[in-house]
Formats: structure tokens, sequence, C-alpha cells
């Protein structure tokens, strides 16, 4: 009960302040729609708006995974060895260092105006924090561990997958949890950019005919597709996280 | 008996440390130490906090050229116990099988079960690291030292973590278990190594000064006093 008044309270207070600004200043509908004609926009345009709001969810989740995967492998093949963190890390860094928007444009020139860009975009953005902390992770063996695991002769390769991956695993999960919520932008970049369909792509053309409204009800939509993505990886990497956290 | 390297000749040492320069790379070291360990012995190694003792341990480990360690079987207790938490008791009392990729027979797990009766814990083989007490879960690394066999055993200040009652019941235990092995303790307090070391060595910036007797030792204010009082 206090968990979902929690949620709720903001969020009514947030439209609470939006209708009274709406109602006080008497501010135009092309500037700043009533939250009552947004939600009449949702209600009457919903097969035009969940098409949308589809292509874009695909486009997160996907970028997500794929994004997710890459950062873990990337950080597994590199995380043994020092040297090849130092000659890889400057890549890794630039990758992420770059606004998405400026890169863009060539993504849609090598990869078309299609799913692919998007899913690249949005991959882009999820690879460098999975990878961060999934290295942090395997740095994080305290050094008392590896003194005790040493004393055992392991065999490095043994050492790595039975030891420092999944003792890695939380770390690479916190990374995961983070880039859910940095998802949505490459997404809605790439639609921006150039694409034939989702969120961004609606919010450009509402944008584009004064319909201002259509706008807010994409944007509602969309932030509610982020809390959703956000909390179901969230609840997917607690149930994996609690296997491996608690270091003894 | 232990004396500093000078003083007596070598005679079938387990460990040979020869002027070694305790300390990290790029930076002055702690001390320089020689010092020589016979099989069999149990010696308390004594210091301030910062002095270099688990340093001491970690080289030893480790390895140097100033030092000559007449076996691999060395084990090592610390702290944290190291227990993997996603694994069983058992699991991990054969965890140095699993890292070298050996193959576990019957009688290592017989040995393993075995070893988890005489440390006292014969009824949690199969629950997870994390579900048992501090003082349980030393005890399961101490079974894990034990199933290798190992002829040295360095203890750096193993159950500091644990309440005194506690601590006396694991220092129990450990002479009875460790009774015909090689062992160095690290501690800063003489109390852990009651009843069951009986010679000390104290680690200072001018080197390893020692052997002394452990009791004499806890009413000598002068060695106190070495110590920067940090007893």
């Amino acid at each position: 009960m206090s968990r979902t008044l929690a949620i709720l309270a903001p969020v009514t207070l947030l439209i609470a302040i939006w209708w009274s600004v709406v109602t006080f200043f008497d501010i135009p509908h092309f500037i700043l729609p009533a939250p009552d004609r947004v939600a009449g926009v949702l209600f009457n345009r919903l097969g035009l708006i969940s098409i949308h709001a589809t292509t874009t969810a695909l486009e997160i989740i996907c970028g997500l995974l794929l994004g997710s995967l890459l950062g873990f492998t990337v950080a597994c093949l590199i995380g043994d060895s020092k040297r090849l963190q130092l000659i890889t890390m400057p890549a890794l860094i630039i990758s992420q260092a770059l606004p998405v928007f400026a890169i863009a444009p060539i993504l849609m020139l090598w990869l078309g105006y299609g799913f692919a860009s998007k899913l690249a975009m949005t991959t882009l953005i999820v690879f460098f924090p999975v990878t961060a902390s999934t290295l942090s992770g395997f740095r994080a063996l305290p050094s008392s561990w590896e003194t005790t695991f040493r004393t055992l002769r392991p065999r490095r390769a043994k050492l790595f997958f039975l030891v420092r991956l999944p003792l890695a695993v939380p770390y690479s999960l916190a990374g995961v949890r983070v880039a859910a919520s940095v998802a949505p932008i490459g997404a809605i970049v790439g639609e921006w950019v150039g694409s034939s369909g989702g969120l961004g792509y609606l919010m450009l053309h509402a944008n584009a005919r004064g319909q201002t409204d259509l706008m807010f009800a994409a944007l509602v939509v969309l932030c509610a597709e982020a809390l959703l993505i956000w909390s179901m990886t969230n609840w997917l990497s607690r149930r994996f996280d609690q296997k491996y956290a608690d270091t003894v | 008996m232990t004396k500093a390297f000078e003083e007596i000749p070598p005679n079938d040492p387990l460990l040979s440390i020869d002027k070694l320069n305790l300390g990290y790379q790029g930076q002055p070291p702690l001390a320089t130490i020689s010092w020589m360990i016979q099989r069999g012995q149990k010696v308390v190694l004594l210091g301030k906090s910062g002095s270099g003792k688990s340093t001491l341990l970690d080289t030893i480990i480790r390895g140097s050229s100033a030092i000559q360690c007449r076996t691999l079987r060395v084990a090592y207790l610390s702290q944290q116990p190291a227990l993997l938490p996603w694994l069983s008791i058992l699991d991990n009392v054969l965890l140095g099988f699993k890292l070298r990729g050996e193959k576990i027979l019957t009688q290592h797990r017989e040995r393993a079960r075995q070893l988890l009766i005489d440390v006292e814990l014969p009824y949690f083989k199969s629950q997870k690291a994390h579900q048992l007490s501090g003082g349980e879960r030393s005890r399961v690394a101490i079974a894990r030292a034990l199933i290798e066999d190992a002829d040295l055993v360095l203890l750096d200040e193993p159950f500091a973590a644990l309440d005194r009652s506690t601590k006396i019941q694991m220092a129990k235990l450990c002479k009875q278990l460790l009774a015909n092995k090689t062992v160095i303790l690290v501690t800063h307090d003489p109390r852990d190594a009651e009843d069951w070391f009986n010679e000390a060595m104290v680690l200072t910036p001018g080197g390893l000064k020692g052997p002394f007797d452990i009791d004499h030792f806890k009413n000598d204010h002068a060695l106190i006093q070495t110590l920067d009082g940090d007893l």
C-alpha cells in the first residue's frame, strides 16, 4: 500500500501542478495541453500510438539485450588481462564520450533508416555501462581472497570461470540496470535522425503539424515504457543478484 | 626453535628468508628480514599495524628470490574466510580440487565430510556459506586448508573479527587440528596465541626480533613499547 502510494503521490502531484499552471495562466493547448486533453488523445489515438510504442519498445529491449551481451563478453575477454584493458580502454571510453547525436547520421548512412540503425545506437549506449561495471567486478576480488586462492594452486581459466566471473555478476547486473535507464535515449535519437516509425518519429511528426497534445501523449507513453523496461530489468537482475552477492 | 637467520645454522628448514626487503614496489622497504622456520614449528608473529606482518605472509605465498620455501603445500587463513556464496559448504571445502581441475573422487568427498565433523560442522555440508555465522565460516576455511594437507599454515589474524569466546574455541580447535603442521600466526594480540604457541617474533622497522617466550612477552613492558603501545 505504502509502495503504491510512494509511486502514485509524485505522479499525482505533477499532474496537479501541470493542470493548475495550464488553468491559472490560461496557456493555449498548442503550447502546453492540459492533462485531460492529453488523456483524450491517448485514448482516441491508442491504435496509432501503440504501433509506434511497440517499435520503440522493440528497439530498446533488443538494444539492451545486445548491448549487455556485448558489454559482458568484451569485459570477460579483457577482464583477466591488465594489458588488454590498457589497450582497449581508450576505444571503450571514446565509444561512450562521442555523443550519440554525432554518430547517428553515420549509422543512418551505413545501416539505413530501419530497425538496424536504432538497434546499433541503443546497443552503443548500453555497451559501456555494462562493460565498465563488469570490469569493476573483476577488480573487486579482495586481496586476501586472491592470496587464499593462490595457495590452492588454481588453473588460471578455472579461477576465472569458477571465482572471478561469478563474483563479477552482481556488478555486471548493476551496469545493466544503469544501462536500462539510458537505453531509450539511443532509440529515440535514432528515430529523430531518420525513421519511419517509433515514438520519436511520432513526436517529430506531431510537432511539425502543431499537434502538441499528441506529442505529449507520445511522451507519456515513452515515460511509461522506459519505467516498465527498467522495472523488469531490475526485477530480473535482482533474482540473479541474490545468488552471487554477499561475499563471505 | 625460531631464531634470526644469522644466529643459527640452517638445519633443513621448511622456510628460509634471507635479507628480504619487505614492502611494496617503488616504496622504501618496511623492514629487511632474515628468518628460518623448522618443520613442525609454531610461531606467533607480532607487530604493530602497518609493520608488514600480512605483507610478509603475502610475500611468502607469492614467492621471492630471497625466500626458499621447501613445500608447495601452503595454506592461508585470513579474517575473510573466502567462501563462495553460491557453493555448498562441502563444495567450498573441495574448492582446491575444482580450481586445479582435478577430479573429485569419493575418497575426497569422504575426507571433506570427515573434516567437517572434525571442525564440528557435521550437519552443515549442504548449506550455503552465507547461512553460517562468522565462527562457522572460519571452521569451513580451516577444513578447506586441512583437506589440502598443507605443510605450512599461515594464519593472518583469522579470528580477529570473532567474539572472545568464539576466538578461544577456534584457537583450541586449531591447536588440535594443526598439531603436526608448521604454523605462523600473525596477530597484534598475544592472547590469540595463548596455550597454543610458546614463542613469538616481533616485526619492527629494524627487522625481525626474537624469538621470545610468549609468556615472558606478555609481561615485558619494554617489548610492548617496541610495538608502540599497539596492544
